[in-house]
């Protein structure tokens, strides 16, 4: 029972890591609140219902296109919309949310309300110290950690990776030091779409797909960023492995309803003691 | 002399409904009077420079307060609609502080979540609620022995409470309490150190306006006499930023235009209802990139070219 649950919460984790780390990562970067994060996890997922689901195309290319489809997506949306509105929070905001509500109506009146399926790629359990693990779960989370490792190894050694950091830390010294923000602003949005379009793509089978399932994931990436502090991409981590877990246990226990209340409080309580988040770096 | 113009015009266009009585355009009337309080409250928070994502959980606060009241325990209207407006109050009291504590973002994303979990709770606990069938069988409003069945009737109780709200919220924003407002979005460092208590007049601002709300909510409930979930969901958060965005957030005026343009909107696309959204979201984009402050910098004087 208990090693069901924490094998439960870590699968499901690893998908609200990646939504909280390209969301935590556009903030850190662009000080905007991307509300649009969850439809691009959305636009992963139809692509793999396309691409896979009715072409046959196999379902890594398909998982791969779908995240390149929403990065070059992030870019071009950065370059055009949100480039003007840099360092002006509230627009920023509220034009995420318009285009977060723009890629809902243009997936609804393209595919309708109704909720589709992909068949799974991958089926059957296998066991790990007596729980019972799916394995289209594991290929997702597997999945999910390469990605992870990936997205460390740009962070760590790849010069664009280093001015990302840079420009999160100081965006002035930054351009003192002759990084181009323009260049660094369209690779941190292209890159979190990427995450989140990935992120969507690797669920399409776990779940059902349609114009409003993107709500969700973004709602817990909120959660999450909360906990783990607003820019921190550790805290994003140990935030999504928690939420994950506490999520687990008390769906078992409960219902999903209570759950999803229950790391509300959770958030409260940790803004309460600590304002930034767990491992958030302290604002002006 | 531009306002006074402006001014004119809605108290003409407020006067309108009752020159071609139809129903219908009656009740347009009445939802555009039912959702002005609710974009000014949010108005006053956009001007503090918190974008508030729970004002629609408090309208819905208020409505199903107002609704159980008079449906469990036979409360009488007027008095289950302050206790709606009281009940989102407390609500605002008791998270403000914690919502409060760090300016900007944090508060967007955790208000965002209080508005989404309410509305959960509103859909899964079905034995108060109602769930997403909705709840049924609200009174009328009645006060003194006078019971209120007519739409016209219903758009003169919106439209007391829509004036009172606007005029209230116009009183703050000019007063010293507004000056103090714009100190705190301006430069916070050098208004506390002057004297000011920001956590304190923010909390303030936060619970004034949902007071609002949940007395909107109530005003709602009453008059649709069925509530359900989703007419406190996300569509109504976008709805009421629209509003702002598109007759300008930075002016209590702003959203009351903006509620006058938006609301009949939906009943002018009906028939390309899948469009609806779609159109939202390019308007957002439009006044965002080309005019930020709305419809109502139009009316400002144009300042030299700088």
């Amino acid at each position: 029972m208990i090693q069901q649950m924490a094998v439960n919460g870590l699968l499901a984790g690893f998908i609200y890591v990646i939504m909280a780390l390209g969301f935590s990562l556009i903030f850190g970067i662009m000080r905007i609140v991307n509300f649009a994060h969850g439809e691009f996890y959305m636009v992963g997922a139809v692509v793999v219902l396309f691409l896979f689901g009715s072409m046959g195309v196999p379902f890594f290319v398909a998982v791969l296109i779908g995240g390149v489809v929403c990065a070059v997506l992030g870019v071009v949306l950065e370059r055009l919309l949100f480039r003007r509105l840099v360092g002006d929070e509230l627009g920023g905001m509220i034009m995420s949310l318009a285009v977060g509500i723009i890629l809902q109506s243009v997936a609804l009146i393209m595919f309708g309300p109704s909720e589709q399926t992909v068949q799974r790629p991958f089926s059957g359990t296998w066991g790990l110290f007596g729980a019972v693990v799916p394995w289209d779960r594991t290929v997702v989370a597997f999945c999910a950690m390469v990605v992870l490792l990936a997205f460390y190894l740009f962070l760590k050694y790849a010069r664009l990776g280093l001015a990302m950091q840079a420009v999160a830390q100081d965006p002035d010294t930054a351009s003192l030091m002759g990084v181009e923000s323009g260049v660094v602003y369209a690779a941190s949005f292209g890159i979190a779409c990427l995450l989140a379009g990935l992120a969507g793509a690797l669920m399409a089978p776990v779940y059902t797909i349609g114009p409003y399932m993107g709500e969700l994931p973004m709602l817990k990436a909120f959660v999450v960023v909360i906990l783990g502090g607003l820019g921190s991409l550790p805290g994003a981590l140990l935030g999504g492995l928690l939420i994950g877990l506490s999520e687990s246990v008390l769906s078992t226990l409960l219902d999903a309803t209570a759950a999803l209340i229950a790391s509300f409080a959770i958030v409260l309580l940790v803004v309460l003691t600590r304002p930034t988040g767990l491992m958030g770096r302290r604002t002006r | 002399m531009r306002k006074a113009i402006l001014f004119a015009v809605i108290l003409v266009l407020a006067a309108l409904p009752f020159l071609f009585g139809s129903r219908y355009i009656f009740h347009i009337a009445t939802m555009i009077a039912v959702m002005v309080p609710l974009a000014c409250s949010l108005n006053l928070m956009l001007q503090i420079g918190q974008m508030s994502m729970a004002h629609p959980a408090f309208m819905g606060l208020g409505g199903y307060t107002c609704a159980l009241l008079m449906m469990k325990l036979g409360v009488p209207p007027l008095g289950s609609l302050m206790a709606g407006g009281v009940v989102a109050a407390i609500f605002a009291v008791i998270f403000g502080p914690v919502f409060l504590r760090i300016k900007g973002v944090y508060f967007v994303l955790l208000t965002y979540a209080f508005g989404q979990i309410v509305n959960l709770v509103f859909q899964e606990w079905t034995s108060l609620f109602g769930g997403n069938s909705g709840l049924y069988g609200i009174p009328k409003f009645s006060i003194l022995g006078w019971r209120l069945t007519q739409v016209s009737q219903y758009y003169v109780l919106a439209m007391s409470f829509a004036s009172m709200a606007f005029l209230a919220l116009r009183a703050v924003e000019r007063s010293d309490m507004g000056a103090m407002y714009r100190a705190l979005n301006e430069d916070e460092m050098l208004s506390r150190s002057l004297g000011a208590d920001a956590l304190a007049w923010r909390i303030g601002a936060f619970t004034f306006t949902a007071f609002i709300a949940g007395v909107s909510g109530g005003i709602y409930a009453l008059y649709i006499g069925f509530l359900s979930p989703d007419a406190f969901g996300w569509r109504l958060t976008v709805d009421l930023l629209l509003m702002n965005v598109v007759g300008g957030a930075n002016v209590i005026l702003g959203p009351l235009v903006g509620a006058i343009a938006i609301v009949p909107l939906p009943e002018l696309l009906r028939d390309a209802k899948q469009f609806q959204l779609l159109i939202y979201g390019c308007c957002l984009i439009v006044f965002l990139l080309f005019l930020k402050n709305g419809l109502v910098s139009l009316l400002a004087p144009r300042r030299g070219k700088a």
